[in-house]
């Protein structure tokens, strides 16, 4: 595919120029996109989205549409047939942009290595602006990341901190 | 003579329940499936053979083997519908062609990939197509007005990915079917002459939320094939972790069916209550996803010893959770009355595709594989009891399943005190093995062949296909709008179903 060409944009990092404010009411607008895997990040993904994580109140939140996103969140090897789909999620999201990976699947393939059918992984074949490696890694280890992405830590979340922290899969 | 009589008849090979038919001997074969009940579990292809495989009671395989001729053979799909699904994928992988079936549309190669056939001996050349896939509608769907409408395979949401293509009168779907293949990753050919270790971590991702389903089926396939049997022990701590894989992915349908239907309170109720469990059994186990510790000969966890404690822990915490989780489910205003129209899905259709699991026991069918399992011994009793087959139904089921399996942990936990498990060493070098599971969504089933002391060749039988003719056939008739419940309350899942 004319892979995506990931515009790194400086207004989702602390120290550029903040187009676009970040916080509990600005929230950051992810656009999930499995690329062909066995679903498990999106499993914690879902996770993420619906536990006890307060991913909203970290400013992030999901939505359906490519066209109100902010950010391409990609899990899974990328399919070649999934790989026009992502093309076309990315050309529909208003800049800035950016494209974040979860799992190390979306990274290199992961246990998915390019063959016949998957092109592994968007490494080396687009910009990406955050890896959040494991297979699956965990929602706090997901959410992590993405409070990473503004130099940011996650204030005390209790619960759900510890136990997400010591549960990725090998 | 009915099918299994026929296929007894046919030339043994090393392995005892499989036998070799001549051509007239498969036809007369798929003649009797005709006229007969026997199950059927699957069909696939190396290169040089096909096999069916079916399960004439729920411990007793049976399979059938013909030599292809010019790459092709008749197709089983005329008797057993569900064969369709993998005579396409044995189209698309090997090249080989099904004579008489009843569909020989594309599953999932959309002339994208590398190379055409790619499992064959000499596949051919790469597929022309570039950007996005383009599908032929069935005539079913031409008749019914042609495609009006699509959802999927990019949605925003968490599934996987899967297109669904319709023909739509104002919010009714009057036609449906779907497109596969965006998720497929070539799991056949990278099992084919892997290393143990490797074919097991793959086969823990075929499908998330059944991983342990999955690993499990595999080792015991493994096992099989190496003439070993694990002890009792390690195949407990294997129910333990089947029973928490089934609570796990429950809970986590029970929301998405929660969230769907507008009930947030209760959607929230069953993520929180998912977390609580993964907080205590995460730390022990080693992973939230269940992935790679049933392994071919024994289990990997990470702190072994102290399984016995966490499933009594667990069933204290179900105590305190689990009955005020079923009766704010039970009396949460019009979540019932949501599902209760949502995909009304036949017993007989059911029959005669063959799905299994809850989705079949909400609607009357009394199976469930772990009646005959001797580990269940004990421990098993009778979940079924819905007749209703909708979506509220099938969300029942999960529910009184997800207590049942909690009742299963605390009466599992003493039992399993302070053992590891233990391993048994394996030789592997040549054979064929059949291991079974009953899985979150039904019976999970793996034929390994090992050759040379690594994997052959694997086959899979999931509920996955089966669910998606069910899905399918649900699909016309209901409300656009109902169209996730629907197939999230069948367990519909891309990735087990593209391989």
């Amino acid at each position: 595919m004319g892979l995506i060409r990931a515009v790194f944009d400086a207004a989702f990092r602390q120290g550029g120029t903040r187009l676009k404010p970040v916080g509990p009411r600005w929230p950051l607008l992810l656009f999930h996109i499995d690329t062909g895997g066995c679903g498990g990040c999106g499993m914690e993904l879902e996770a993420l989205a619906s536990g006890p994580y307060d991913m909203e109140g970290a400013g992030f939140g999901f939505v359906q549409s490519p066209r109100t996103a902010d950010v391409l969140l990609v899990t899974g090897a990328l399919t070649r047939t999934m790989a026009p789909v992502v093309d076309a999620a990315w050309q529909a999201m208003p800049k800035p942009k950016g494209v974040i990976c979860v799992g190390g699947c979306a990274v290199d393939g992961g246990y998915f290595p390019e063959n016949y059918s998957v092109l592994g992984g968007l490494d080396r074949k687009a910009a990406i602006d955050l890896q959040i490696p494991g297979c699956p890694p965990s929602p706090q280890q997901v959410l992590d990341g993405l409070c990473s992405l503004f130099r940011q830590r996650v204030r005390g979340a209790g619960g759900p901190q510890a136990e997400g922290s010591s549960s990725t899969s090998s | 003579m009915d099918a299994v009589s026929l296929i007894r008849s046919g030339q043994e090979t090393e392995t005892p329940w499989r036998f070799r038919l001549d051509e007239l001997g498969w036809r007369d074969m798929v003649t009797a499936l005709g006229q007969d009940t026997l199950p059927f579990a699957g069909l696939w292809c190396d290169g040089a053979d096909v096999h069916a495989l079916f399960m004439p009671s729920p411990t007793q395989p049976l399979a059938a083997t013909l030599a292809l001729e010019n790459g092709r053979y008749p197709a089983l799909s005329p008797a057993r519908a569900v064969s369709s699904l993998y005579e396409r994928m044995a189209y698309d992988l090997y090249g080989v062609e099904a004579m008489w079936a009843v569909d020989v549309r594309p599953l999932v190669d959309h002339e994208v990939w590398s190379a055409t056939a790619p499992l064959d001996a000499s596949p051919g050349l790469a597929g022309g197509r570039k950007g996005q896939i383009s599908f032929q509608p069935s005539e079913t769907l031409l008749a019914a007005g042609g495609v009006t409408g699509g959802v999927g395979p990019a949605t925003g949401g968490t599934e996987t990915s899967l297109h669904v293509a319709m023909a739509v009168s104002g919010e009714t779907i009057v036609a449906a079917e779907t497109v596969s293949g965006y998720a497929h990753r070539g799991l056949a050919a990278r099992w084919r002459n892997s290393r143990l270790e490797d074919a097991c971590r793959l086969s823990g991702r075929v499908v998330a939320g059944c991983s342990v389903a999955h690993q499990a089926a595999f080792s015991q396939a493994v096992e099989a094939a190496c003439g070993s049997k694990v002890g009792p022990e390690t195949a407990l701590i294997r129910v333990v972790l089947m029973e928490l894989e089934r609570i796990l992915l429950h809970l986590h349908t029970l929301a998405g069916l929660a969230r769907g239907a507008g009930a947030l309170l209760v959607a929230s109720r069953c993520a929180w209550f998912r977390e609580k469990l993964l907080a205590l059994s995460a730390p022990v186990i080693g992973s939230r996803l269940l992935m790679d510790h049933c392994v071919p000969g024994g289990t990997r966890l990470r702190e072994a010893t102290g399984l016995g404690d966490l499933c009594t822990s667990l069933a204290k915490l179900g105590d305190e959770i689990y009955p005020g989780l079923a009766t704010l489910w039970q009396t949460y205003p019009a979540l019932s009355v949501r599902l209760s129209g949502v995909g009304p899905v036949d017993a007989a259709l059911l029959d005669r595709v063959g799905l299994d699991g809850p989705v079949a026991r909400a609607a009357g069918r009394d199976c469930d594989g772990r009646r005959t399992q001797r580990v269940y011994q004990s421990l098993w009793r009778l979940t079924a009891g819905r007749q209703g087959g909708t979506a509220e139904d099938r969300a029942l089921i999960l529910l009184d399943e997800i207590g049942e399996s909690l009742r299963m942990l605390g009466e599992a936990g003493p039992r399993l005190g302070l053992t590891a498990g233990g391993r048994v060493d394996l030789s592997p070098d040549a054979g064929e093995g059949l291991g079974m599971a009953e899985g979150p969504w039904g019976t999970v089933l793996y034929w390994v062949r090992l050759h040379a002391g690594r994997v052959a060749q694997v086959f899979v039988h999931d509920p996955a296909p089966a669910a998606l003719m069910v899905f399918e056939a649900a699909l016309p008739g209901q409300d656009l709008a109902d169209l996730g419940l629907l197939r999230q309350s069948l367990g519909v899942n891309a990735a087990a179903l593209d391989g």
